[in-house]
């Protein structure tokens, strides 16, 4: 900084004050902090909480949930892809909700009319949380009070949930738990992966049933339906005593820890990527399997790259290797993807300068070739991009500090 | 707020942590400050030029989320590192998602901090001004020895860093 620059009335104050406040601390190892002089982010409004969830509702419109400007939940509406209806605040009971990064809402449709709302309540101890639902039997109109999906509930991590409907119609739940952690002391690797089912559409739940022991801890977990009709989940996993990949496992298998090991960046790393991957079905009948985009830093020549990443994983979960690579923006963050018949669609956000961009990805041979495309650009804050799809239509919701974009794809 | 303004009250916060750190008792453990520390200070796109051209050296930045469970076990170390060399260094914490009461309460995670810091402003464009490699991973880690040289991390600092942090 050159302080020649400044004008003089601020020079003043500035030489004022440092004078003052190297007598204050030389003087007596006792004096008042220097920091409770300092700008205080007290003082600020809190950082907007802008993460949302959206899925197509059975008649073919689009629903948004996430906090409104009073941070209040809310779900919004759109029948023309365009534009949204006014928010439809939601009774919470005076739950805080996490809206931020890879913890935000969700919402989900079921048979029937059945629609759920999913959020996690932060706890007042740090790292802790509880998954809270609201649902709805006649299609959104109406929600119950928010209620606790899980049995425990100790004061722990249960947080990170990612809720969806199987082909039958049965609720999952699935979230990053730390009982095991607790339970076991220190010694414990990263947290786990638990579940909870509903065949009444979130009146009921049975017991939380592990999934998978030593998790990363705070990375979205991403779901997808197979062909078989039963949901398939994709997380980060700590494999030994740190190395972070990711894990594929059937929600459908009853014994724990039955999963795949889905990627092989190799990332040695004690440290917390809050960046979890996307899944999609690849709906192909001669080439089943699953479309993936993962975070992940591995050696190439030598060099660490950090990248996001698409590989094909095959039916069980494993990956292809010949599939791999890395997305065309090095500053890529947070894809979502999508896929239906030979089109495939990866989206992700890029800061760079100024300006966030969202970008796609686009391909209509099933992740042979892509086609780059730039879909918007923002400054400021903004949440992740997420892929919406049905049969017949495929949008990216972008919600910035000014408005929630929706863009429907064309290949 | 008025960025110059902000701008200022960096370089003295900056200017204060040193002789705060040169008034320190030799060889006091760092942990006798962190009872201090009860307010969170803004830092925007500009701050880390400033703490870089003014702040105090040696030095320790950690930067990291209410989320991040990994963050205190990497500070323990540091704390440590600082500790066996008996050196009174300034240690910061950085919360980059929330700010106020909500960064507060993160304090117990970090025994021997000497300052808060809480970003204000779009994470990723403070993020970029820090280090335009690092993508948003935490804990990340930054080591300034007294020539002002920075060794960077992802995640803990290897004990062989640490040594050489502080000669």
């Amino acid at each position: 900084m050159n302080i020649n620059k400044l004008p003089s009335p601020l020079q003043g104050l500035l030489l004022a004050g440092a004078a003052l406040l190297f007598c204050a601390t030389a003087w007596s190892q006792t004096a008042t902090p220097v920091a409770a002089a300092a700008p205080s982010h007290a003082a600020h409004a809190p950082r907007a909480q802008l993460a949302t969830g959206a899925a197509f509702a059975p008649d073919g419109s689009l629903w948004m949930v996430g906090l409104d400007a009073q941070q209040q939940l809310s779900t919004w509406r759109s029948t023309d892809l365009a534009t949204w209806s006014e928010p439809h605040k939601l009774e919470t009971r005076g739950d805080a909700i996490s809206a931020d990064g890879e913890n935000r809402p969700k919402i989900a449709f079921g048979p029937q009319g059945q629609v759920v709302i999913a959020y996690t309540r932060p706890l007042d101890k740090p790292y802790t949380g509880w998954i809270r639902m609201l649902r709805s039997s006649d299609g959104g109109a109406n929600f119950s009070a928010p209620f606790t999906v899980h049995h425990d509930t100790q004061e722990i991590t249960h947080r990170f949930e990612s809720v969806a409907f199987d082909a039958t119609g049965a609720l999952h739940a699935v979230w990053i738990d730390k009982r095991d952690l607790k339970a076991s002391g220190k010694g414990y690797v990263g947290a786990a992966i638990y579940q909870t089912v509903s065949t009444d559409g979130g009146k009921t739940f049975g017991p939380d049933t592990k999934v998978a022991d030593h998790s990363c801890e705070c990375c979205r977990i991403a779901l997808a339906q197979g062909p078989d009709g039963k949901l398939r989940a994709l997380w980060r996993h700590v494999f030994g005593a740190s190395t972070r990949d990711h894990a594929f496992a059937n929600l459908s298998d009853s014994a724990p820890n039955t999963f795949k090991r889905a990627t092989f960046d190799e990332w040695n790393i004690q440290a917390c990527p809050h960046h979890g991957p996307g899944l999609a079905r690849a709906d192909s009948a001669t080439n089943p399997g699953y479309h993936a985009v993962w975070f992940g830093i591995r050696k190439e020549k030598g060099a660490d790259v950090a990248a996001v990443r698409y590989a094909r994983l095959g039916a069980d979960g494993q990956p292809i290797a010949s599939t791999v690579r890395a997305l065309p923006d090095a500053q890529a963050e947070h894809a979502d993807v999508a896929a239906t018949g030979d089109k495939l669609a990866i989206v992700w956000r890029s800061f760079q300068g100024k300006e966030t961009s969202l970008k796609a990805w686009l391909s209509k041979d099933g992740g042979k070739t892509f086609e780059t495309r730039v879909l918007a650009t923002a400054r400021g804050n903004n949440d992740q991009p997420h892929l919406v799809s049905n049969d017949a239509r495929m949008v990216v919701i972008w919600r910035t500090t000014e408005q929630t974009q929706i863009h429907e794809l064309s290949f | 707020m008025n960025s110059v303004f902000k701008t200022l009250l960096t370089l003295l916060l900056a200017l204060a942590g040193n002789s705060w750190g040169q008034a320190s008792t030799p060889g006091a453990p760092a942990k006798a400050a962190a009872a201090s520390v009860n307010s969170v200070v803004d830092f925007d796109e500009t701050t880390w030029a400033t703490l870089l051209q003014s702040g105090p050296r040696p030095a320790a930045y950690l930067f990291t989320t209410s989320y991040c469970s990994t963050c205190p076990d990497a500070f323990a170390k540091v704390q440590a590192g600082a500790a066996r060399k008996g050196q009174a260094v300034p240690l910061s914490v950085v919360m980059m998602d929330v700010g106020g009461t909500q960064a507060l309460r993160h304090m117990v995670h970090f025994q021997g901090l000497t300052r808060m810091y809480a970003f204000d402003g779009y994470e990723a464009a403070i993020r970029q001004s820090v280090d335009p490699q690092w993508p948003n991973v935490t804990p990340y880690v930054v080591l300034i020895d007294k020539k002002g040289r920075l060794q960077k991390f992802i995640g803990p600092p290897t004990p062989k860093a640490l040594r050489a942090w502080l000669g």
